[in-house]
C-alpha cells in the first residue's frame, strides 16, 4: 500500500467532506505493527444459543491468556429501528462473554455510549440485549455517562490532541471491539476500528459526537484507535448492513464471524468479505502504517470460510470506489 | 459534578431544602456557560438547560443574564458563511437550510435539536416578553431551525431529518422537547404530527427516561398523562434506575400535574 493509493482511496472523500484531508504525513509516535497477525472467519448461519460452541472453537485457536484480567465487550449499538441490523446482536454478546468467563477472565463487561440514540436503556430494552444481560448477569456501562478522564491522543490526524474518554474503558485490561459488519455513510464501512466511537463519551460530546465529525470522522478513528487499543474483534458479519448505513441500509447476508487480534487485519479482511476494498478506506489505510497488518502476507488465517460475493456490498455514491470488482477483494482472502 | 443530572435532579427537588443550587452557581464559567462536568475546560451546549435549573429555582439575575448573553453569542456553526456555503454545495447530503440555526453541543460544531430546544426554551422564559433584537432574531431562528429539521413525518431525532435521502425516526426525547420549546408557538401541521406521534409510541415506550419525557410534553399540550404516569411507575424501580438524569426526569414527569412542569412557557 503506498500513500499514493490512499489519496488515490480518499478522493471520494475529500470531495464530499471537506474536514477529511487526506494523510498526507505520518502524524502518530512509532510503529506498534505485530510482525503478523491472525484471523479466523467462523460460519454462523443464524443467531442461536449455538454461537457459544462456534465462538469457543474460534477463540481457542488465538490462545488468548485472560485470565483474571478484567474484559470490556463493546459491541455496536447505535439506535434501534424495528428490523434494521443496526447492532450487534445481544446472543453474539452473550456467547462473548460466556466465552471469556470459560477462558478466566476476572470480570467480564459489557459497554457503549450509543452514537445517536441518547436513550441507551431504550436501546437495551427494545434489541432484548437488556433481558439477555440480566439472564446472563452481565454488568452494564454506559460510556455516554461514564467517569472520564482526559487523555493525550497518540496520534495527531484530527489535530484535537486531547479527549475526555471513560475510566471503564481506560482502566479495562482487554478490549474486545465487537462490530456489526455496515457500510457507512461518512466513513465508507464501519467495522472494529470505526466501533470505538462508542468510547467517546456523548456527556461530553453530544449525540452524535460531532466534534469527531468536524475534525475528520477518518481522522478521529486513527486517533482515537492509536491511543485506545482493542486487543480482540469479534465482528458480527452474520446479518450485515449495506447502502445508506449505519441505521438507513438494508440487511446483507454473510453468515460469518470473523475473529481477530489485531484490529487492522479484521477491518481489513470484514472489508473484503464485503467485496470493497480496505486499502481504499483511508482509516484502514493508514493505521495499516503503524498499527495493525492490512496485507494478506501478513495476515495468518486460522480458520477461513471465505465467501466471494457475486455483488460487492452496495454503498452510498461517494464510496462507490470502495468496490472491488467481481472476486477481486475475495482473492485476498483465499 | 455532571451538568445535566445536576440540572435535572435540582429542578426536581425544587421544592425540596435538598436544592442546593450553590453547586450548579460554583460551576458556572466566566463566559457564563457550564462544562459538561466539573473539570470540562470547555463549553457545553446544555447551558441552556442550566438556565432553565436556574429559572426554575429562584431569581439569580447576575448568573441568569450572564448565561442568556453566552447562549445569544454561540451558534451552530453551519451559520458561518464558509460553511453555509459548502452546506448549499458541495455537501448536500444531509437535507437542512443552514440559514436556519440553534445551538451546538459543544462550540465549534453544527447545531443539534436538544441543546437547541433547551437553549430555546430557557431564552423564552427568561425573556417572556418584549423580545427585541438578538434575543427575538436567535428565538426566531431556532424555531424555524426545529421546524426545519424535523423528520418527514413528524417528531425528531437528532438532528436531521433526511440523511442520504432516507427520512430518519423520530427519537422520544428529543421529539418531546422540541415539542416542549415549540409549546408557546402557534400550532401548526409539524407539531400536530408530533404530537400525534408521541401519544401514540408513548403507550409502548420500555424506558424510564424517553417515556418521562413524552409525560413532561404531553402535559404541556394539556394531553391525558395519567395512564402513562401509571405505566412509568412501573417501570421505574428508584433502586434499579440507571442514573441520577432518569431518576430526576422521572420525578419531574411523575410531579408535574401536582408540583408543576418546568420545561412549560407561559403561553
Amino acid at each position: 500500500m503506498t500513500r499514493r493509493a490512499v489519496l488515490t482511496g480518499s478522493t471520494g472523500i475529500v470531495t464530499s467532506n471537506a474536514t477529511s484531508l487526506p494523510f498526507l504525513v505520518p502524524r502518530y509516535d512509532h510503529d506498534r505493527r505485530p510482525a503478523r497477525s491472525r484471523v479466523a472467519i467462523l460460519q454462523a448461519t443464524q443467531y442461536s444459543e449455538k454461537l457459544s460452541a462456534v465462538l469457543w472453537d474460534g477463540l481457542k485457536l488465538f490462545n488468548l491468556d485472560v485470565t483474571g484480567k478484567s474484559v470490556l465487550l463493546k459491541p455496536n449499538l447505535v439506535d434501534y429501528t424495528p428490523d434494521a441490523e443496526i447492532n450487534t446482536h445481544p446472543l453474539l454478546i452473550a456467547a462473548a462473554s460466556e466465552c471469556f468467563r470459560r477462558l478466566g477472565a476476572g470480570r467480564v463487561v459489557v459497554a457503549e455510549g450509543p452514537g445517536h440514540q441518547r436513550d441507551t436503556q431504550l436501546v437495551l430494552f427494545a434489541t432484548g440485549l437488556a433481558q439477555t444481560l440480566s439472564e446472563q448477569q452481565i454488568p452494564f456501562v454506559d460510556l455516554n455517562r461514564d467517569e472520564v478522564a482526559k487523555v493525550r491522543l497518540r496520534a495527531d490526524y484530527s489535530r484535537l490532541k486531547h479527549l475526555w474518554l471513560p475510566r471503564t474503558v481506560l482502566e479495562a485490561d482487554f478490549i474486545v471491539s465487537m462490530p456489526k459488519v455496515k457500510t457507512h455513510h461518512w466513513s465508507g464501512v464501519t467495522l472494529s476500528m470505526k466501533n470505538m466511537f462508542g468510547v467517546v463519551p456523548g456527556v461530553k460530546y453530544g449525540w452524535p459526537k460531532n466534534l469527531l465529525h468536524w475534525q475528520g470522522i477518518q481522522q478521529s478513528i486513527v486517533d482515537l484507535i492509536a491511543t485506545v487499543p482493542i486487543h480482540f474483534v469479534i465482528a458480527d458479519a452474520i446479518l450485515c448492513m449495506e447502502g445508506n448505513g449505519p441505521l438507513a441500509g438494508t440487511a446483507r447476508r454473510l453468515d460469518r464471524i470473523v475473529l481477530s487480534d489485531d484490529p487492522v487485519a479484521a477491518d481489513a479482511t470484514c472489508t473484503r468479505l464485503m467485496g470493497l476494498l480496505p486499502e481504499r478506506v483511508p482509516h484502514i489505510a493508514e493505521t495499516a502504517n503503524f498499527l495493525g497488518n492490512l496485507s494478506p502476507e501478513r495476515i495468518e488465517p486460522l480458520i477461513t470460510h471465505p465467501i466471494s460475493p457475486a455483488t460487492p456490498f452496495q454503498t452510498v455514491r461517494d464510496f462507490e470506489h470502495l468496490r472491488a470488482r467481481a472476486g477481486l477483494a475475495a482473492l485476498a482472502l483465499r | 459534578m455532571a451538568l445535566e443530572p445536576t440540572c435535572l435532579a435540582l429542578m426536581a427537588l425544587q421544592l425540596e431544602q435538598h436544592a442546593n443550587v450553590q453547586v450548579l452557581l460554583d460551576d458556572q464559567r466566566p463566559d457564563g456557560s457550564w462544562g459538561a462536568f466539573g473539570d470540562d475546560d470547555e463549553s457545553s451546549g446544555l447551558t441552556g438547560l442550566a438556565l432553565l435549573a436556574l429559572n426554575t429555582l429562584g431569581v439569580f439575575p447576575g448568573p441568569a443574564a450572564r448565561a442568556a448573553r453566552w447562549l445569544l453569542d454561540i451558534k451552530g456553526r453551519e451559520a458561518n458563511w464558509p460553511w453555509k456555503w459548502k452546506f448549499r454545495t458541495t455537501d448536500t447530503h444531509v437535507r437542512f437550510d443552514p440559514d436556519k440555526f440553534g445551538w451546538p453541543w459543544q462550540p465549534g460544531t453544527c447545531s443539534w435539536v436538544v441543546p437547541t430546544s433547551f437553549a430555546l426554551l430557557a431564552l423564552k422564559q427568561s425573556f417572556p416578553c418584549c423580545r427585541e433584537g438578538k434575543v427575538a432574531y436567535r428565538i426566531q431562528r431556532s424555531v424555524e431551525m426545529l421546524h426545519d429539521r424535523a423528520c418527514p413525518k413528524g417528531g425528531w431525532n437528532a438532528g436531521n431529518g433526511v440523511v442520504h435521502g432516507s427520512p430518519m425516526a423520530p427519537h422520544f426525547d428529543a421529539t418531546a422537547i422540541a415539542l416542549l420549546a415549540l409549546r408557546s408557538e402557534p400550532s401548526n401541521k409539524l407539531i400536530d404530527r408530533s404530537l400525534v406521534w408521541l401519544e401514540r409510541q408513548a403507550h409502548s415506550c420500555p424506558s424510564p427516561w424517553s417515556l418521562a419525557w413524552s409525560i413532561l410534553a404531553l402535559d404541556a399540550y394539556d394531553k391525558p398523562i395519567a395512564p402513562l404516569q401509571n405505566h412509568l411507575e412501573t417501570l421505574s424501580e428508584p433502586d434499579e434506575t440507571y442514573d441520577t438524569a432518569t431518576l430526576a426526569v422521572t420525578a419531574l414527569a411523575l410531579d408535574c400535574t401536582t408540583s408543576g412542569n418546568p420545561f412549560e412557557v407561559v403561553v
